[in-house]
């Protein structure tokens, strides 16, 4: 089976800055794979880039197979990519049912005119997606939440309803910008356990982040960016143990106190 | 148990019927709006209530612009464009009005067509700023373009639709329909999933471009609605006051249907009906103290923004709250 997503050569800059500078990688189906570098490594420009956020200067991104470089992110999102933000971004004044309802925006609208002369064919729609909606709530274990206002979750929990917003538009690819900042150990070790589920649903699952103790847990491979550079890549074990990551993220000094 | 799941999601989904006491409120102002021409034909208070009517319109169809996140300062224009198109197909083509209207509304929504795409992708400041600036373009197109549009001077002695319409009474009526039609239509679309769309854009674009909607296209499609409602009004405007000039449609026109909706309240479609009718009816409560009139409306706005902040549907939120207290302590 061909690569799901194939990053060549993506490049952004800003003005004379280059945020992404020739970045290059794959994704196969039904991975976990990782993308870490020191906070301003260019990590969140790169998913902004592939998501359809940003428009690349220059390079390509192809999803399963097509060229989707500078698509919108709902035309992504249709096609089966599909992200969440780095920052905690729910509906907070919206109850949990109302924020995973609005993710499942593909399920539950036919058409402009047939949501607003409310055709048999909507509420067809609608009640079949409302059943989705507790299948996902279910499945992340929000059910017992699902009236709670999504501001008055605990932290951990808005990053769990971020996640369900996204898999509520069935991707086959999730880029998850940053699950566990913020969180303390045991609420990443539950956010880690979510992406594994997620992963054994059958979506693909790209993770950003620069803690690389959860990131090496969790990923069978692992993509290191650096100055908006591609640094290394492989295993977790390949990249933890090479010295130009040992430097990126500790300096060169510790690297000389490795080798010493 | 799915069974079950549906009814509650048509509860959840906000479609669920009014209730009685609402109802009933809601059939009685409608009987009254029906009404009260006919027990009291006053030509004065027949003209006020058009121009309540009328100015509905305008508000509901910015209601769904600001609906989205967006405060436009090129309302009036879009007016303007209506009234100009009707007027002008009418008085110099020999158009009847039953073809003249729709061609209003067409015109207007052709210009948001045009604009949408490009001004709907601005947010926040730019966007207002960007409209004012577009809006004061058409009012000076309509000021400069002599030949047609009659220049500053304006175009006077614009016949009322048909004759029947030369009757205060029958106007009336004639705008009740477009009132109704136009803020049904409103009403209709965000009780809609559309409707749930657009407040989902306001309180956060990206994600919900992220989600899969179509964003920039459910904006221009809803603005290009709203377009078309107040050049209906326009249209209807116009004929009505047998006039049109370029300062009908200037800055402070726009402004006033975004005060409209702040009076009224931007939460909910019925904040720019009572805007409309709050904002109409004072110039004409004030009218016996002229000199003083624009201090008092002023101190009016800044006394309902600071105590009712979510507009004038609030004070009714807060009667009902302040009356089930009462009756709680007279059962308690």
């Amino acid at each position: 089976m061909g690569a799901l997503l194939q990053v060549e050569a993506l490049s952004k800059t800003f003005g004379a800055v280059a945020a992404v500078n020739n970045l290059s990688f794959q994704i196969e189906p039904g991975e976990v794979v990782g993308i870490i570098g020191p906070n301003g490594a260019g990590k969140t420009t790169a998913v902004n880039l592939i998501s359809g956020v940003l428009r690349p200067s220059q390079g390509r991104v192809r999803f399963g197979g097509e060229d989707v470089t500078g698509l919108r992110p709902d035309r992504l999102v249709r096609r089966g990519l599909v992200r969440t933000f780095q920052a905690t971004t729910v509906y907070a004044t919206r109850t949990v049912r109302e924020n995973v309802r609005r993710g499942s925006f593909r399920k539950r609208y036919p058409g402009f005119l047939h949501a607003l002369l409310e055709t048999p064919k909507q509420r067809a729609w609608r009640a079949e997606s409302e059943q989705h909606v507790d299948r996902i709530l279910s499945w992340f274990g929000l059910s017992g939440h699902q009236d709670t206002q999504a501001a008055a979750l605990p932290y951990g929990f808005q990053k769990t309803l971020g996640m369900a917003i996204a898999l509520a538009a069935e991707p086959k690819l999730i880029l998850l910008d940053e699950p566990a900042a913020g969180l303390s150990a045991e609420e990443a070790d539950h956010v880690r356990d979510t992406i594994v589920r997620i992963r054994e649903s059958g979506v693909t699952v790209v993770v950003i982040d620069h803690n690389m103790r959860f990131i090496s847990n969790l990923c069978d491979r692992i993509v290191v960016m650096h100055h908006g550079e591609e640094l290394a890549a492989g295993t977790p074990r390949e990249v933890l143990t090479d010295p130009r990551v040992i430097e990126a993220y500790l300096g060169k000094r510790h690297v000389a106190a490795q080798i010493g | 148990m799915i069974d079950d799941t549906a009814a509650g999601a048509a509860v959840r989904s906000g479609a669920a019927a009014l209730s009685a006491p609402r109802w009933a409120l809601a059939g009685l102002t409608a009987l009254v709006m029906g009404v009260w021409p006919l027990v009291y034909p006053h030509s004065f208070a027949l003209h006020i209530g058009t121009l309540v009517l009328l100015y509905c319109i305008g508000a509901a169809s910015l209601h769904l612009v600001a609906r989205m996140g967006h405060i436009s300062l090129a309302h009036a224009a879009f007016m303007g464009i209506g009234g100009y198109t009707s007027v002008l197909l009418v008085m110099r083509l020999g158009w009847p009005f039953a073809l003249s209207l729709p061609a209003a509304a067409g015109a207007a929504a052709l210009l948001g067509l045009a604009i949408g795409p490009v001004l709907l992708r601005l947010s926040g400041k730019y966007f207002v700023l960007v409209t004012f600036l577009f809006g004061e373009i058409v009012r000076m197109v309509f000021s400069e373009w002599r030949d047609l549009t009659g220049g500053s001077n304006g175009i006077f002695n614009i016949p009322r639709p048909y004759p029947l319409f030369e009757s205060p009474v029958a106007y009336y009526y004639l705008a009740l329909g477009a009132m109704a039609l136009c803020v049904g239509l409103c009403l209709r679309l965000v009780r809609s999933e559309i409707g749930r769309t657009m407040d989902a854009l306001r309180e956060g674009e990206q994600l919900t471009e992220c989600s899969g909607v179509p964003v920039l296209r459910i904006k221009v499609t809803v603005f290009v609605i709203a377009c078309a409602m107040v050049g209906i009004q326009g249209a209807l405007q116009s004929h009505f006051v047998h006039f049109i000039s370029p300062e009908s449609f200037n800055i402070f026109e726009s402004l006033n249907f975004v005060v409209m909706n702040v009076i009224g309240g931007l939460t909910n479609l019925l904040g720019p009906l009572l805007g409309a009718l709050f904002l109409v009816l004072l110039p004409e409560l004030l009218r016996d103290y002229v000199n003083l009139q624009r201090v008092i409306y002023g101190i009016i706005l800044v006394v309902v923004m600071a105590f009712l902040p979510g507009g004038l549907v609030e004070l009714g939120r807060r009667l009902r709250a302040g009356g089930a207290r009462l009756l709680g302590r007279g059962e308690g």
